[in-house]
């Protein structure tokens, strides 16, 4: 096997694919990746059972072959050679030589027999999604996800796609994030992709309106962006049922700027996070919004002007989990309502219902 | 604070495990003082807990140290009478002594489960003079609880913690600044706080042998071999030390740890005896209304290496099952697959269990809490063995394990400075 390809291509093909890689894997194998030169294409894979990218990039292949080359070696080699053409040939005993320019390297490679294969997915129609939106969607939701492995389901995210609606929800203890988005399609599915691919294919969609295929079976999802494709497995059970949990009333219901709200918290927190837990007190009064924080170094002290309907109420936050909401909102105006100090207040758009974010408070004095 | 008219007391109970046991069978008809023969509490050797944790006063021509093994007690003193720890009756006395100390002054901080600070700063309008109130203190704390303390009066902690360890039992000494040179200078290095054994050794090897060589010493050369300790040891030497009393949050961690009667030499074993550290840690948590913010599991092998393990909570808690079930994540991070002889599990950076992050599994956490609750009231009416898990029965296991007391950690005074 021989082929030449440019050092940036095959730099940037090798980061996707190694975003699967997990340094320790309990089949050695799986810590590299797998090469393979074929018509005039170079297909990169990175494999750790739950997760799957294959990214195939342009290359001068002069001899058809594939290899198994450690991951971490072959990327930092790769990643430090200049912008040039590479060179990598490898001998009959799975010596792997790559030549660029000046640097010449010589590692021993792996017989590529025994890779696991990628999963092959088919079964619903594929769904097509904007890079944009998906990236979006996944961001303003991942915070959400459970990171403690109690409620597996948790620890990933739902996605619906109900026709031409696609709402992702994610949810741990305290909080809840849903995202509605919509696209070109006439499949109902449910599934919940492990918070990880979620992750990892929000970091490698761009920004921009070019289309992703979303095909999903029983047991995996498959994201393909033609040049590269991620298979993922997907978390089997049920997810909790959101819907019950999102309050339908309020007894308070305040309208804000997100970005401003977001900007006072992030400064009143600075002294809570002194104290260790975060902890935010909001004295919501009809004309205006109090924030204060302390903690042994100081006080800290705000105040909004909002437009308030109902009574008025005393409630306690997490400010990181709050920010995390307003991070998600972003730079509009938004109502967040609440029922008591003891139960979850609930985030919505002043128009529509794209998006719904839920947080429990914390219980002062109980 | 730092005016010139501070008074604090430094009231330290004399050889308080001891004490304590023995004014406790004193009430409850023993006519035999145990401080008045060569005395100890100990482990049970049996079960491999064997070293001396507390001993009396007329031991003292026998040169018996804590932590030694009772076994080399024994060779040094035969007739040695060794009674076995009590955790429960430590907590009592030492609240006892708080209870009767907050009639004093408003001030107080507890520096250990025997050692109080208290300010005693203007308080002379209403208690008199502080030297005839620190011994009617001493007297009062003699008779009314059973157990003799001494009480280092001066005007600040460091220097009131000094005086208290001069001559005992049952004495009041003072140690104002114009008396450091004639009573603290003279004193082995050594005996100065925060002069540890591997500080003591460098300072020896300089010809420091003195607390008085020390506050004469250059503390710029000192800052040099001794880093930041050099300076802070300095200042010490010379009583100089103004940190407040702290009356909040005087716990920063506390923990249990064990030796089992037996190498451990499979999970379930290790996890069980996680679980019977974690009762007693979670316990005590709950008597202090602190949630852990970070768990940590210590293990020690058959060869005496020992590991350790922490994790920060995403949710600070102090519920038996919840901080099991981490401390058993942990455990099988950690270990490799070697017998064991010893495990420990300790909370810290505790937080107030007044206010917690609700959750909408919280049916979970109200359930758990009840469960605690119940089991608490039970166990302080009818004693700790009264409720068991049954995972215990037959296991070799003390159902609420924690041998070795693991000296809380209260803020350091030098941490504060």
């Amino acid at each position: 096997m021989k082929f030449t390809c440019s050092q940036k291509k095959l730099s940037n093909s090798i980061s996707i694919v190694q975003k699967a890689i997990s340094p320790r894997s309990t089949l050695p194998i799986l810590e590299g990746i797998f090469v393979k030169a074929y018509k005039g294409i170079l297909k990169l894979i990175g494999n750790d059972l739950d997760l799957g990218i294959e990214s195939v990039l342009e290359a001068n292949i002069e001899e058809e072959g594939a290899i198994v080359i450690s991951s971490r070696i072959f990327g930092d080699i790769i990643r430090k050679l200049p912008e040039c053409e590479v060179e990598v040939k490898v001998s009959d005993n799975y010596l792997v030589t790559i030549t660029a320019l000046n640097s010449q390297f010589q590692i021993q490679g792996v017989k590529p027999d025994d890779y696991p294969d990628l999963k092959e997915v088919k079964e619903y129609e594929p769904v097509e999604i904007e890079q944009s939106l998906l990236k979006e969607m996944i961001q303003n939701t991942i915070f959400a996800v459970a990171t403690d492995e109690t409620r597996p389901v948790l620890t990933g995210g739902l996605v619906e796609i109900h026709n031409e609606d696609i709402n992702i929800v994610c949810l741990d203890g305290y909080s809840l994030a849903l995202k509605k988005g919509k696209i070109d399609s006439n499949t109902e599915v449910d599934v919940i992709i492990p918070g990880k691919t979620l992750n990892e294919i929000s970091r490698i969609v761009d920004n921009s309106d070019e289309k992703i295929n979303i095909t999903i079976d029983d047991k995996h999802v498959l994201f393909d962006m033609g040049y590269t494709r991620i298979i993922s497995r997907l978390l089997s059970g049920e997810f909790i049922n959101y819907s019950q949990i999102i309050p339908q009333n309020y007894k308070t219901r305040v309208k804000i700027d997100a970005k401003s709200l977001y900007d006072s918290i992030e400064r009143v927190s600075i002294l809570a996070r002194e104290g260790r837990n975060n902890l935010i007190k909001l004295n919501i009064k009809e004309d205006r919004l109090i924030i204060d924080s302390n903690s042994e170094i100081g006080t800290a002290h705000e105040e909004l002007p909002i437009v308030m309907e109902g009574k008025e109420l005393l409630i306690a936050f997490n400010s990181r989990y709050f920010m995390d909401i307003l991070k998600g909102i972003g730079n509009e105006e938004v109502y967040i309502d609440f029922t008591t100090n003891i139960s979850p207040c609930v985030f919505r758009p002043i128009e529509g219902d794209n998006f719904t974010y839920l947080l429990l408070p914390v219980r002062i004095n109980a | 604070m730092g005016t010139k008219n501070r008074i604090i007391f430094h009231i330290d109970v004399n050889s308080a495990y001891l004490s304590w046991e023995a004014a406790y069978r004193l009430q409850h008809g023993a006519t035999l003082d145990l401080r008045t023969i060569p005395s100890a509490v100990g482990g049970d050797a049996t079960t491999r807990h064997g070293i001396i944790l507390a001993k009396s006063i007329p031991t003292k021509p026998y040169k018996i140290q804590t932590g030694e093994s009772l076994y080399s007690a024994r060779l040094k003193c035969p007739n040695l009478t060794v009674v076995p720890p009590r955790y429960h009756l430590y907590m009592q006395c030492s609240k006892a002594l708080v209870s009767l100390l907050e009639e004093f002054s408003p001030s107080i901080q507890r520096f250990s489960i025997d050692e109080v600070f208290l300010d005693y700063s203007n308080m002379d309008i209403h208690w008199g003079d502080p030297i005839d109130a620190a011994h009617r203190i001493k007297d009062r704390i003699k008779e009314e609880l059973g157990f003799t303390v001494n009480i280092g009066v001066s005007s600040n902690k460091l220097l009131a913690k000094m005086a208290s360890d001069f001559e005992k039992p049952d004495r009041v000494h003072t140690l104002f600044p114009h008396e450091i040179q004639g009573k603290m200078w003279p004193l082995p290095v050594e005996e100065l706080f925060m002069v540890g054994r591997a500080t003591t050794s460098k300072l020896h090897k300089k010809g420091i042998f003195t607390i008085g060589q020390l506050a004469i010493s250059d503390p710029e050369l000192l800052t040099q071999w001794l880093k930041s300790h050099g300076r802070l040891i300095w200042q010490l030497a010379n009583g100089l030390e103004d940190s407040p009393i702290r009356e909040d949050y005087p716990v920063k961690g506390l923990g249990n740890s064990a030796t089992l009667p037996f190498d451990a030499e499979d999970r379930e074993t290790s996890h069980r005896a996680l679980l019977s550290l974690t009762e007693t840690v979670a316990m005590r948590l709950r008597d202090i209304r602190k949630f852990a913010g970070v768990l940590s599991i210590s293990i020690k092998d058959r060869d005496f290496q020992s590991y350790s393990h922490q994790r920060k909570l995403e949710v600070p808690t102090h519920s038996t099952n919840i901080l099991y079930g981490i401390a058993c994540e942990l455990f099988d991070e950690l270990w490799q697959g070697q017998p064991l002889r010893h495990l420990g599990v300790r909370a810290s950076q505790l937080h107030r269990d007044d206010l917690y992050q609700l959750s909408f599994f919280k049916g979970d956490i109200e359930r758990q809490k009840a469960l605690d609750t119940a089991v608490d009231k039970i166990r302080a009416q009818y004693g700790c063995d009264s409720v068991m898990r049954s995972s215990f029965l037959y296991s070799g296991l003390s159902p609420m394990m924690g041998g070795v007391i693991q000296e809380e950690e209260y803020p350091m005074m030098s941490s504060l400075l």
